[in-house]
């Protein structure tokens, strides 16, 4: 930042403090129903949510051979074997939301081709574990697992659109060398490592069961020791440092965007008034799940912070089906991830796949508001 | 000998630049070391786990930071590489 732009920022915030109302009542309250929304999350969802999910991330990342998993995105894996594996390997592949854009060009460019590149371009981000879990906290089991199933079902056909209507593109990319330099040199079972993540997901699902406190606790104190001891007699030190390593680089990156995204949820809530979200978006029909699908893949959601605004705007009474609608490109598409696949893939392309996720999610966002 | 770090400026792609610098400055070895971040030129050397480590133009390691002592590893072995190819 040069320093005329420092003293740019300087004036403005001291013009904002001079002139803004701040003892006007709507100011007041959205700011108190934002720190009241953050409570709510710190008391909630931090400690039995967040800080398991985050570890759990951090297990992915470290543990998980990805080697496995990247050869069966290569150019020569079979289709119906590429598309399902392209729809849940985001979970498995891409714990951060910058690695998505790489390995997107690569399945692409060098790899599956673009049919199984869309199916992991769309649930990539949906799919990410601490979303998922964060959801069933916030919203419920069912707004979770509509999600997590709604995008798998619709990246599917998202990619067998796009490898249909561009049958040209994947003839020419047949090249070797996919994955190269992946060979993985962890000495440990995969047996070791699943149950290490079940353990961790055990203290999770523990938190959320609705049980005899003390006999709650004495489950959590048990399943936390059985990790410790993994953690120290079991895996080598390196690597256990690793696993906090990115469990902490994960929790820096994704916690102040989080925190920032309840309070604005929490300011909403009085800001916004009652009547346009009933009006728009209110009822489960086609038009509403249009118009948030088309907000969703416009707006920018840095991750998670969709589960507090969507939780807000129903409170506010937005639908069950447009809520799941905006759940569904609220991650997959955004303005500027739009220029990025342009860039990438081309304007048709991308148009097509853009005109293609935001129709069908309108249908998925239907069909779940019109069964639950 | 030329060491490319690919990756689009994620923490992570950081952390694998500092630490390359860090085991060679260790080994008392000077190599040039460049930061790769363009999309198409990553995936042209067939890495899309980012972050990529490539050492003379061949793909030595992808998929997320390595270890001080996997760099070494890696390091030591493409020295050997090139002495008695």
């Amino acid at each position: 930042m040069r320093e005329w732009q420092k003293v740019l920022v300087l004036v403005g915030i001291f013009l904002i403090f001079y002139f803004a109302p701040i003892d006007a009542a709507v100011v007041t309250t959205s700011i108190s129903a934002g720190l009241i929304l953050l409570q709510e999350y710190a008391r909630l969802h931090v400690l039995t949510c967040l800080v398991p999910a985050f570890f759990i991330a951090g297990t992915i990342a470290v543990y998980v051979k990805k080697d496995a998993v990247m050869r069966l995105l290569g150019p020569k894996t079979k289709k119906y074997i590429a598309y399902p594996v392209g729809t849940i390997s985001g979970g498995i592949l891409a714990v951060c939301s910058c690695t998505i854009l790489p390995l997107f060009t690569g399945i692409y460019k060098r790899g599956g081709g673009i049919g199984p590149a869309v199916a992991f371009l769309f649930t990539g981000p949906a799919v990410n574990i601490t979303a998922i879990l964060l959801t069933s906290s916030v919203l419920g089991w069912d707004f979770a697992i509509g999600r997590l199933i709604g995008a798998m079902v619709i990246s599917i056909f998202a990619g067998l659109i796009m490898a249909f209507v561009f049958r040209e593109h994947d003839k020419k990319t047949t090249e070797n060398g996919f994955a190269a330099g992946l060979e993985s040199d962890l000495p440990y079972s995969n047996l070791t490592v699943t149950f290490f993540f079940v353990l961790q997901l055990a203290v999770l699902v523990i938190f959320g069961l609705s049980i005899d406190p003390t006999f709650k606790a004495i489950l959590i104190v048990l399943l936390i020791t059985s990790i410790a001891g993994i953690v120290l007699f079991k895996f080598r030190r390196e690597h256990s440092m690793e696993w906090l390593r990115e469990t902490w680089n994960l929790t820096k990156k994704i916690m102040p965007y989080l925190f920032a995204g309840v309070f604005i949820a929490g300011m909403i809530e009085t800001l916004v008034p009652e009547e346009i979200v009933t009006g728009l978006v209110g009822e489960n029909t086609l038009p509403s799940n249009a118009i948030a699908s088309t907000f969703g893949a416009f707006m920018y959601f840095a991750t998670l912070t969709e589960v507090p605004i969507i939780q807000k705007l129903m409170g506010l009474g937005m639908g069950r089906g447009p809520a799941l609608t905006l759940f569904l490109t609220g991650n997959a598409l955004s303005l500027p991830s739009m220029i990025v696949l342009f860039n990438v893939m081309g304007r048709k392309q991308a148009s097509v796949y853009i005109v293609t996720v935001v129709s069908l999610s309108v249908i998925a966002g239907w069909i779940f508001g019109e069964i639950f | 000998m030329t060491i490319k770090v690919l990756g689009p400026g994620c923490m992570n792609c950081k952390t694998l630049e500092r630490r390359t610098l860090e085991v060679l400055s260790e080994m008392n070895f000077k190599a040039e070391v460049q930061k790769v971040e363009d999309l198409d030129s990553i995936v042209a050397y067939g890495i899309m786990l980012t972050p990529g480590l490539v050492i003379d133009e061949k793909v030595v390691w992808q998929g997320g930071v390595p270890t001080r002592d996997k760099i070494k590893q890696v390091l030591e072995s493409a020295l050997a590489g090139r002495v008695a190819p």
